[in-house]
């Protein structure tokens, strides 16, 4: 109970932070996506239904802030999640090198899952044309800030833990 | 079953968020999604909390630009710069509250020229992704605003509102893939649809090679799509080029209004709309 409120509180901050203070980054038209690195921080660290459910709710968050379509970032970090639990079966994360490797890798399924859908569901012509720069320019963004983002989480998440044992 | 469900658990549910997001994507293509309560519950936390972040970034912002002024100062010695700085914030709250009276008073007079009653919004949040390019008002369906009304300031062109809650309204803006503005060439009265692109910024779209239209041409809303009053400024062509194959001309368009620098809108509803209130 206490991680998912960790969470939710994160997951409203991150919103908060992409839909407003991110935008004075001074890295052209791309805002950096925090959201996924959560994403992939849950997929990574909490392979369980709460997992699942929680990077579905914070796609669809998105998608009720600011996106054309509801669903369509519900739909890329569930891929997101899903991907990140499968491949976490055959990796072993220690090193922020690797961890930013792992956020790039995911951050390539997003775009690309939102590239596919906005094609299907939302018939902007000549969509993808663009889509291959902003894929790469959003990864290698997200790939960056992934050590500091998941740092943060687990200092937070061992702080819960530690509050807990003690109260216990 | 029991044990292949309980060992599966988290693929299946996955799975299952991945089926409902397609759900739901089909029901918001095909319009069947109004104002359900996780949209008004998230909306309810997140506006006051965007409001503050909002107004922060804006000062930010505003500082930013004052600390250019500043940087010349830098020769000066220490105490007179702890001055300036001191007097610079102080002038920076002057400007400010000047720059928004200013702002009000032109859309005031604005007001006056809008063919239905407007409402006057503040941006409050931009778009959380790079993808797509909207932004979140202040204002939502308890103010007046519906789905579809237009978003338009004195220089122009917003967007349109694409969803509402009780107290906020997305709007998606003019430089969004998947916004379409009907325009006409002030000059020759040409007709096109201006869209946002991933590749080229803001484009003019099926406009014939035959038609004439040249660089610096202003471009106007035609008013015919019912959203947006006629006459009303959304860009300006910076470069046309005839490509070798193809029935249309390839326009390159500067919009009217840099929506990143804006901060207050009028939501107004549109001809077509007007008339049936």
């Amino acid at each position: 109970m206490r991680l998912f409120l960790l969470f939710f509180l994160v997951g409203i901050f991150l919103l908060l932070l992409q839909t407003t203070l991110l935008h004075l980054l001074p890295i052209g038209p791309v805002v950096p996506d925090l959201i996924l690195v959560l994403c992939v921080y849950l997929g990574l660290y909490h392979p369980s239904v709460g997992g699942a459910l929680g990077s579905f709710l914070l796609g669809y968050s998105i998608d009720i802030v600011s996106s054309p379509i509801l669903g369509l970032n519900a739909f890329a970090m569930s891929l997101v999640f899903l991907s990140v639990y499968f491949s976490s079966r055959a990796i072993w994360i220690q090193n922020p090198i690797v961890t930013s490797l792992v956020v790039l890798l995911a951050a390539l399924v997003k775009g690309t899952a939102v590239v596919l859908i906005s094609a299907v569901f939302l018939s902007v012509e000549g969509f993808w044309i663009g889509a291959a720069r902003y894929i790469i320019m959003e990864a290698l963004v997200a790939a960056v800030l992934a050590p500091l983002v998941f740092a943060l989480l687990r200092r937070g998440q061992n702080y819960i833990e530690k509050f807990h044992a003690v109260a216990q | 079953m029991f044990a292949f469900l309980h060992r599966n658990q988290v693929p299946l549910s996955s799975f299952c968020c991945l089926l409902l997001s397609i759900y739901i994507l089909a029901a918001a293509a095909r319009g069947q999604i109004k104002n359900e309560p996780l949209s008004t519950f998230l909306m309810w936390i997140m506006r006051p909390l965007q409001i503050a972040s909002q107004g922060t970034a804006n000062w930010i912002k505003g500082f930013q630009e004052n600390y250019d002024t500043l940087a010349g100062f830098k020769s000066e010695n220490e105490r007179l710069r702890k001055r300036v700085q001191t007097l610079e914030v102080e002038r920076q709250k002057l400007l400010e509250a000047e720059a928004t009276n200013r702002r009000l008073n032109q859309l005031l007079d604005f007001r006056r020229h809008l063919p239905a009653t407007p409402v006057l919004a503040s941006i409050i949040a931009n778009s959380a992704n790079s993808w797509f390019q909207s932004c979140l008002l202040d204002k939502g369906s308890a103010d007046g605003i519906r789905k579809g009304m237009a978003a338009v300031t004195p220089l122009g062109v917003v967007g349109q509102v694409v969803s509402v809650t009780a107290r906020t309204a997305k709007v998606l803006l003019l430089t969004d893939p998947n916004s379409g503005i009907d325009v006409l060439v002030q000059r020759t009265r040409s007709r096109g649809i201006v869209s946002g692109s991933l590749e080229n910024g803001t484009v003019l779209k099926y406009v014939k090679r035959s038609e004439d239209v040249q660089e610096g041409d202003r471009l106007i809303t035609s008013g015919l799509d019912g959203v947006f009053p006629k006459g009303m400024m959304v860009g300006t062509v910076i470069k046309v080029s005839k490509q070798h194959l193809g029935l249309f001309q390839f326009i390159e368009v500067l919009p009217a209004v840099q929506s990143a620098r804006v901060e207050e809108v009028m939501v107004v509803a549109g001809e077509g709309d007007a008339s049936k209130n």
